[in-house]
């Protein structure tokens, strides 16, 4: 799993970067625009300590998010399933705010709360949970006919054992949306740093773009992509571990 | 009293133009273990939901009068899969009718199922279990809608036999394409035909036998066999 998902990662950034290179020397770009190869290793090799601190510290944050995302998701989906007016409201008011971008409105949290952690939190947790969120409550909705039938017919379902029943059987489908959701909360980490923050490694790709540093971006890409690759592959074992438990 | 009335029952399908019972009327008067009989798509199954209370929308009178409390089971039905056989019947199972359960799992022959999970198990025996689970219920009347299917003859008679010995009183709809075991078994037996004929509903009566002894053909036998397909 380790080796797979890293080896795809690299050798598809190793495509990109091929095609940058081939884009450059084939239209004659100059190296302000495009670097050479050289000057791109130069930079990595310049920049790289750094830019890791940077990223760990984005991927902690999106681990936090990606949690507290899961955690809420779960319970709203729990609370969405039954047929409840509440249910009803919490249907409809997640359809419709999940429609709407939710990066448009990361300028206001700026405001309210500043550019530190709990911003970039919020917006990560936003980003992310909104999509958990519908797939949660689509399974969660979503009877599970023929093991539901007996409990209902003898007066023994609960609210309870309805979620537990749906979750076991749609174990699999949860847990691929939970490890596709963390890609998701990576990027809402590094949007929300993009925007308006002043630490991770969003904030770095600002501060490149600002100096027009194609080098340090393409850097700064690659060690996204590895501390990416790397939690999804946790979360990925973690995702199996729970369903070859339950599955037992 | 009847236990169930049936009169000028009309339904079709919300999504079909046709009716799948028009005019519909039979009536079941007293416990026992009665049969639902028809070919494949006359409605035994929608009939058996109505008759559940699991489905509306239908037009005349279906009075359950004599069954409070009634159950509908299909072969179609899983058990979770978080816990063994065992366990999960255990769960469900009112105190009350441990004893009985334990009755069950022998005369079904379950005794090896217990400690496996549901998904583990042959088709038949997901029929037995699922079955059982429903008898240890307090009930007054009980649809069996296929429940026995892919469980070998000989079990499925001592299965049969053995339900109609303990609970001589409550109400058994039975649902089979066995048209054997149906009146071999079945006091009454409703056969539904096209909606086309009519009566659409024609009340046979079975041999209601109470043991597996019958083996071979008999004369009784081979009458209700004729009727049914007289009448089918």
């Amino acid at each position: 799993m380790l080796h797979n998902r890293m080896a795809q990662f690299l050798l598809l950034y190793g495509v990109a970067l091929t095609g940058l290179l081939g884009l450059k020397y084939g239209l004659g770009l100059s190296d302000y625009i495009i670097p050479p190869f050289l000057e791109i290793y130069r930079t990595g090799l310049d920049v790289t300590p750094r830019y890791v601190a940077h990223v760990l510290n984005t991927l902690s944050i999106a681990i936090l998010g990606h949690a507290i995302s899961l955690v809420l998701a779960f319970a709203m989906g729990m609370l969405a399933a039954g047929k409840s007016a509440i249910a009803a409201l919490v249907k409809t008011a997640a359809y419709h705010v999940q429609s709407y971008p939710i990066v448009a409105v990361a300028p206001i949290i700026f405001i309210l709360l500043g550019d530190g952690l709990l911003s970039r939190l919020i917006i990560s947790v936003l980003i992310c949970y909104f999509p958990l969120l519908l797939t949660v409550m689509g399974v969660l909705s979503e009877p599970i006919e023929d093991i539901e039938h007996f409990y209902r017919m003898t007066g023994h379902i609960s609210w309870g054992l309805q979620v537990r029943v749906r979750m076991f059987e749609n174990i699999g489908n949860l847990t691929t949306v939970a490890v596709g959701s963390a890609t998701m909360a990576m990027v809402g980490t590094i949007v929300s740093e993009f925007i308006a923050s002043n630490a991770g490694i969003g904030y770095s790709i600002r501060v490149a773009l600002y100096q027009s540093d194609m080098a340090k971006i393409i850097i700064a890409l690659l060690w996204i992509g590895i501390a990416t690759s790397l939690y999804l592959i946790l979360v990925e074992w973690i995702g199996n571990l729970i369903h070859r438990r339950m599955a037992a | 009293m009847p236990i169930i009335r049936c009169h000028h029952l009309h339904y079709r399908y919300p999504e079909g133009d046709n009716l799948l019972f028009e005019n519909l009327a039979f009536e079941i008067r007293e416990p026992g273990f009665h049969a639902i009989f028809g070919h494949s798509g006359t409605g035994k199954t929608t009939l058996a939901r109505m008759i559940a209370g699991e489905l509306g929308g239908f037009e005349g009178d279906l009075v359950i009068e004599g069954a409070k409390r009634v159950l509908y089971t299909h072969n179609m039905e899983r058990l979770p899969g978080w816990a063994d056989v065992g366990e999960l019947l255990q769960v469900v199972t009112p105190a009350i009718a441990r004893k009985q359960l334990d009755r069950l799992i022998e005369t079904f022959g379950l005794q090896g199922c217990l400690r496996s999970r549901f998904a583990r198990l042959s088709l038949g025996q997901k029929n037995r279990v699922n079955l059982a689970r429903y008898l240890v219920q307090p009930f007054d009347m009980l649809i069996m809608d296929e429940s026995l299917a892919n469980v070998d003859e000989t079990t499925r008679s001592s299965i049969v036999t053995e339900i109609k010995s303990i609970f001589p009183d409550r109400c058994f709809l039975y649902i089979s394409h066995n048209m054997i075991e149906v009146s071999r078994y079945c006091r009454e037996i409703v056969v539904i035909r096209s909606p086309k004929k009519q009566p659409q509903a024609v009340c046979l009566t079975g041999l209601d036998a109470s043991s597996t002894d019958i083996v071979g053909p008999s004369a009784g036998l081979e009458r209700v066999l004729l009727e049914i397909v007289h009448v089918t």
